[in-house]
């Protein structure tokens, strides 16, 4: 009696097991490069999908190692998003080795989201391998624009629906629900910015193109002309010139950009440092996609304030 | 003026600094033949930075300094102790072992907590550029102690059958002095401002005060310069001053076996620089015979320097197409530019641009990049085609030139006995 009842019970604990594997299983496997791209394909994917990020948040993308790990996740994935636009060319060489032919370039496992997005700073031509035409590559930074994020969900939506066609009516549920929920949000936004409108301020690197649009800012330069090369002397002293002239009382950085620099000109300016997350992880407080613009928004209306008294 | 006055004279201030205390233990690193021994100092600091980072202490402050000194300690005890193994083995050996094991754990802490990455780079890429004055008020002081210890020291330090304990306090001392360096200058300078002044100093004095006064001299020299430079070039003022520091290693390493001026010897030389431009003349006239639509390092930077060589070897057919391509591509990019800054205006003043708009512009900027990209290649295209076409004659003209340059008879000796000579007195 005993033993059946064991036996019955080892059965039930199988089958439960079998099912949630099975489950995990059925889950669709998505990597992402970035952590935005991760946020915002969970967003559109809900638990139908399992997304995981390779570039480890408030890490430089453009420099990123790949890591043996993130070989054996492309293997097993069924889609892969990346930024695109030569942000995460390092990616190009990972998929060639994981010999996945299902996210291979043109296969339907590959997803560029930079797809249809209106390209800011285009100038010279791309690095990367683009279909044989070498376009001007824009600024990548285009998921700092909320109003992207339209588009890319649009995107991510195409390619899960192409994938998992039985989801499909849930996953365009899904994104419409978290559209409603982002335009509200976006006007809230740029109410709390209406004050920063057109004040000058300075950036470490070139990466708020598209916030700046969206919200109307003024970058009026950066310190950092070429990616990670140090700026010269003469091109501090225009920035500090600049600074003079034009009043400018902000300098905008990342978490993992250098502080020498700032630090030195705010100290020469009697301006402040303001450190913005350019992507979600970045800094604690911006956990996910919303909370990103929440905190970015926040600490610089903050700071403008602080800056006027 | 006023602007470059005010951005390099503390920077200057700190290079005087370092070079000052960096000869002395140049030349104490030269002499014990430990190059290297500062690359891997800095970094054990580093990594007692960054394990202090790991522990929750702020980044810049006497905990992380703590940390960083305490483990140079224990690296300057390390590399006392093996000075007896030098024998067996070179103790440089032990000093790259210690780098990179020191550069690997901390790489493999940091990537923990990915926060940290910055920290580290920043302790190892010091800029001197941003160097304030509070910087100085601390290191100025701290180095003079330290030269002052040293000087009245330095019988002990440097004599070879000092004990192990004089080599701990010449590595903890030194380790000091490095570890606040390298975060001021970066990695790259400081091994500069260590070994090349006490290297021109030993090559053109034997005392050792001497050494030290042409070793200050030149440093101070160089870095002077190397600002300069990067200032009026709008070039990275660390690798400027680190490639200028070199240059004049060079020209003290040329200078040398000059000293004294004899006739016989600058004639000798005047025949070696000769002989390299032959050489050089000769190797590019047959290079551009054999390939001549392949890269022509000489030709290229000759026609770069003086853009009228170009009617030497085009028809005026070819010159006409190449300038108007010339034209075309730099009106492009005039064009683009024009679009991008009325693009970038746009984001914060006046009305902004529609999506669409913005879209418009961006595909406008792509065709005037692929535009762009047409006209260079008609550029090289044409100059391909010119130079295949005269390659036979241009390449023969080189290697007249060179042999026209080329020292045949010098005073009844062949250049290549003068040269045989002038190797045997080098080596």
């Amino acid at each position: 009696m005993k033993a059946r009842a064991a036996q019955a019970a080892l059965l039930v604990l199988s089958l439960s097991a079998f099912a949630a594997n099975a489950l995990a299983q059925q889950r669709l496997l998505v990597v992402a490069t970035t952590t935005d791209l991760k946020s915002l394909a969970e967003a559109v994917g809900g638990d139908q999908v399992l997304v995981t990020s390779m570039v480890p948040p408030a890490m430089d993308a453009e420099d990123y190692q790949p890591r043996p790990q993130d070989l054996g996740r492309l293997r097993h994935a069924r889609m892969v998003v990346r930024v695109g636009l030569d942000y995460d060319l390092w990616l190009d060489r990972l998929l060639r080795q994981a010999n996945n032919p299902a996210l291979l370039r043109g296969a339907d496992g590959y997803v560029d989201a930079s797809f249809a997005i209106a390209l800011l700073d285009v100038r010279g031509s791309a690095v990367g391998p683009q279909g044989g035409h070498a376009h001007g590559s824009g600024n990548p930074h285009y998921w700092l624009d909320p109003a992207n994020a339209q588009i890319i969900t649009a995107t991510l939506l195409e390619a899960l629906a192409r994938l998992d066609p039985a989801n499909a009516k849930n996953y365009e549920a899904r994104r419409l629900a978290f559209l409603d929920r982002l335009a509200p949000k976006l006007r809230e936004w740029e109410a709390a910015l209406s004050g920063v409108q057109g004040k000058p301020m300075l950036a470490y690197h070139n990466s708020w193109a598209y916030f700046a649009r969206r919200f109307r800012l003024n970058i009026a330069g950066t310190i950092e002309v070429k990616s990670g090369i140090a700026p010269s002397p003469a091109h501090l002293a225009l920035l500090l010139r600049t600074m003079r002239e034009m009043r400018i009382k902000l300098i905008v950085k990342q978490p993992f950009e250098s502080e020498k620099y700032p630090a030195f000109l705010a100290a020469k300016s009697g301006g402040a440092v303001v450190v913005l997350a350019a992507s979600v992880g970045a800094l604690p407080e911006a956990a996910d996609y919303f909370a990103l613009f929440d905190y970015n928004i926040k600490a610089l209306s903050t700071a403008v304030r602080a800056s006027k008294d | 003026m006023a602007d470059a006055l005010a951005m390099l004279w503390l920077p200057f201030l700190a290079a005087v600094c370092l070079v000052a205390i960096h000869t002395w233990f140049g030349i104490q690193v030269l002499a014990r033949n430990i190059v290297f021994v500062d690359l891997a100092l800095a970094q054990i600091a580093a990594l007692g930075a960054t394990v202090a980072f790991m522990l929750g202490h702020a980044a810049q402050g006497g905990a992380s300094f703590a940390y960083s000194f305490a483990f140079t300690l224990a690296a300057a005890l390390l590399l006392a102790f093996t000075r007896q193994w030098a024998g067996r083995v070179p103790q440089e050996a032990l000093i790259g072992v210690i780098y990179v094991m020191a550069a690997a754990t901390a790489f493999l802490l940091v990537d923990q907590a990915p926060q940290g990455a910055e920290h580290i780079k920043q302790i190892l890429t010091g800029n001197i550029l941003t160097v304030g004055g509070d910087d100085l008020i601390l290191i100025a002081p701290l180095y003079a102690m330290v030269g002052i210890v040293h000087a009245l020291l330095r019988n002990q330090l440097t004599s070879p059958q000092s004990g192990w304990w004089w080599d701990f306090f010449f590595y903890a001392s030194f380790g000091l002095v490095v570890t606040s360096s390298v975060a001021l200058a970066g990695v790259l300078l400081v091994f500069s401002f260590l070994i090349i002044p006490a290297a021109i100093g030993l090559l053109y004095a034997e005392r050792l005060s001497r050494q030290l006064a042409i070793g200050w001299a030149a440093g101070s020299l160089a870095s002077l310069a190397g600002l300069v430079l990067s200032y009026c070039l709008d070039l990275p003022t660390g690798a400027t001053m680190v490639c200028v520091f070199g240059a004049a290693l060079a020209a003290a390493g040329i200078v040398w076996p000059l000293r004294g001026g004899s006739a016989e010897k600058l004639r000798s030389a005047g025949a070696i620089v000769r002989c390299a431009f032959a050489v050089m003349l000769a190797l590019s006239g047959l290079w551009l015979m054999t390939a001549p639509r392949a890269d022509q390092p000489l030709v290229d930077v000759a026609e770069y320097a003086v853009p009228r060589l170009r009617s030497a070897y085009m028809r005026e057919v070819e010159l006409e197409t190449w300038r108007d391509a010339d034209d075309h591509a730099e009106r492009y990019r005039r064009e683009a530019e024009r679009l991008n800054q009325r693009e970038a205006q746009s984001r914060w003043h006046g009305k902004p641009l529609a999506e669409g708009e913005v879209r418009r512009i961006s595909s406008f900027l792509k065709s005037y990049a692929e535009m762009r990209n047409g006209e260079e290649f008609v550029k090289r295209e044409v100059r391909a085609r010119a130079r295949e076409r005269t390659r036979w004659v241009l390449g023969s003209g080189l290697i007249l030139l060179g042999l026209a340059v080329a020292p045949w008879w010098r005073n009844g000796r062949k250049a290549s006995e003068v040269l045989r000579d002038k190797h045997g007195e080098l080596s």
